[in-house]
């Protein structure tokens, strides 16, 4: 019993390990192909694939987020006579927190499982050695432009997920539930900061490296065989959303100390 | 395991080797593939390494350019010790080196011509379009396949991937070109072209070739020196007609294909075998074991 939970501890330290010096690696890379103009080639490509080709999917999800908040919170709020006040309800739940979250967790299900598998494939199939054997680093480049491209466009899209959002929400409060227009942009832009908005952003470039560097390092260490593609994605996923989920909170305490120390201060000034 | 003690004069004189093993051990968890291999291999010849499926072969020559580090013992590169080099310094070390994947590991996302340029853009700064072409089609001529420096490697066959492989592996004008069964999964006709061109190689070019393969055929006919893994150890090492001749039963047993008694008796005795073959369905259903068998129609 005890061997067996020693040896789970051994093994659970020995991949963090493994993970910590991957990201070591790919951080270096990434770092290094910022300033190799050689190197942009890859990242054009990529940004391609993860941004470009995400769009529709980003923006489908962000307007139903809008939409579904706006039908659930209107009862809430028409309860205590305050349904002129579900523009701002929405529209910070979307531009601080859902639309960032879901938009990330969409990604990570898009683009996580597909860099797990393109990459799991190149191990299984030695296309990672052979790129190896011919004196090129695998991870400057096939993990570095992958991170990079993530980096870059995935705040990007929460702002495409964010603005369908908001699209989302005022569609359903005017239109279908007869809210004042007036009113209902009014209060979002009374109760919705500049800092609500930067911060779903921010949180972009965090969930889109950690998403990167988990479905990278998953793709790296696939084991053999269709089944092991198969696990790598899957695990790649799952440890992709809790991560997202676990810095949102982190993200969330973090941003909310930034918050009540330099930005409330300034206010009242 | 007694090791060949009566190496033929080809194979212990490596006169200057290119690559040398010294007490070489790889360890997989417990599982010990690569046993203190100590291994010259010399300039210009074919050097070929055979052994059962999973006796470390391929491990063996992963070291050679640094795709795998030992557990212990050393690796030298022209009297360079690689296996303890930071990646950087092994990417100038793997540039002398061509490496044959079993299965051709080519880029399926990219040309053929992308894929054979692939190594020369890493390393070299080409200018004008005129040169790439002139190189694509100076190596696809080498290995027979020109015109289809546009083709995608999934609309090739077995043997063409592995010639493009082979096109890409000399792109950099190796001084070693490594091959990991590079007669696996062809017909004998394919293979045989796969053959000329190892031998073309090492002759024209003056390569030094170290091929693993399960294929006595091929080794016959493009080996200077053939080397025998067993059980992680060096079990015979020298020319074809050293390895012929050798006395030990694996080495007989391996090269003319004969599975050893003591391998057969993990299969199947005969009775039970006929046992097994000749029980009807109702003794199934009655025997008394622990599973039972049922048609689905039941």
């Amino acid at each position: 019993m005890l061997d067996t939970l020693g040896a789970k501890i051994i093994s659970g330290i020995d991949r963090a390990g493994q993970f910590g010096r991957f990201l070591w690696a790919s951080t270096v890379a990434s770092l290094g192909s910022c300033v190799r103009p050689g190197c942009y080639r890859l990242i054009w490509a990529q940004m391609d694939i993860i941004g470009v080709r995400s769009v529709p999917v980003i923006m489908i999800t962000g307007a139903f987020v809008g939409m579904t908040l706006a039908i659930q919170a209107y009862d809430q709020l028409a309860g205590m006579g305050m349904e002129e006040r579900l523009g701002v309800l929405i529209n910070i739940s979307v531009v601080k927190e859902l639309g960032p979250v879901l938009a990330a967790v969409m990604l990570a299900g898009r683009i996580g499982g597909a860099l797990t598998a393109e990459l799991g494939t190149m191990k299984i199939t030695e296309q990672i050695d052979a790129i190896t054997s011919m004196g090129t680093n695998p991870i400057q480049h096939l993990v570095a432009p992958r991170i990079l491209a993530c980096l870059l466009l995935t705040p990007l899209l929460i702002v495409f997920a964010d603005l369908l959002g908001i699209m989302g929400g005022y569609f359903v409060s005017v239109i279908q539930l007869d809210i004042n227009s007036w009113a209902y942009w009014n209060f979002s832009a009374e109760g919705v900061e500049l800092w609500d908005i930067s911060i779903g952003v921010v949180k972009g470039f965090f969930f889109g490296g950690a998403m990167a560097a988990i479905s990278c390092y998953k793709g790296f260490t696939c084991k053999q065989g269709a089944r092991g593609v198969g696990q790598a994605c899957t695990e790649a996923f799952v440890a992709s959303f809790i991560t997202i989920l676990a810095m949102n909170f982190a993200l969330g305490v973090i941003f909310g100390s930034i918050y009540k120390i330099f930005w409330v201060p300034t206010l009242l000034v | 395991m007694q090791e060949d003690k009566h190496k033929n004069q080809d194979s212990a004189d490596a006169g200057d080797p290119l690559i040398r093993t010294v007490e070489l051990t790889k360890k997989f968890g417990e599982n010990v593939v690569l046993d203190n291999v100590s291994l010259a291999i010399g300039r210009g010849k074919c050097t070929v390494v055979i052994g059962q499926s999973g006796c470390g072969k391929t491990v063996l020559i992963k070291h050679f350019l640094g795709l795998l580090r030992p557990t212990s013992g050393q690796v030298y590169f022209k009297d360079t010790r690689i296996d303890n080099l930071s990646e950087d310094k092994l990417s100038g070390i793997r540039t002398h080196f061509g490496f044959l994947f079993q299965e051709g590991a080519l880029f399926d996302s990219l040309t053929v011509a992308e894929n054979i340029l692939f190594p020369v853009r890493r390393h070299y700064k080409i200018t004008g379009k005129s040169g790439i072409d002139e190189l694509v089609k100076s190596k696809l001529a080498v290995v027979g396949l020109q015109g289809y420096e546009n083709q995608f490697p999934e609309n090739l066959s077995g043997g063409q991937k592995k010639r493009v492989a082979l096109a890409r592996a000399i792109a950099l004008n190796p001084e070693v070109i490594l091959y990991d069964e590079p007669t696996t999964g062809l017909d004998p006709v394919r293979a045989d072209m796969i053959n000329e061109l190892i031998c073309k190689l090492q002759n024209n070019l003056g390569i030094t070739s170290i091929v693993v393969t399960h294929d006595m055929k091929s080794a016959y006919k493009i080996a200077n020196r053939i080397v025998m893994l067993h059980n992680g150890k060096i079990l015979a090492d020298g020319d074809t007609a050293h390895i012929r001749s050798h006395r030990h039963p694996d080495v007989q047993h391996f090269i003319h294909g004969k599975v050893s008694r003591d391998e057969l008796s993990v299969l199947q005795t005969d009775e039970n075998l006929n046992n097994s073959t000749s029980a009807k369905e109702p003794e199934l259903r009655q025997s008394n074991t622990k599973f039972r068998f049922f048609r689905h129609s039941d």
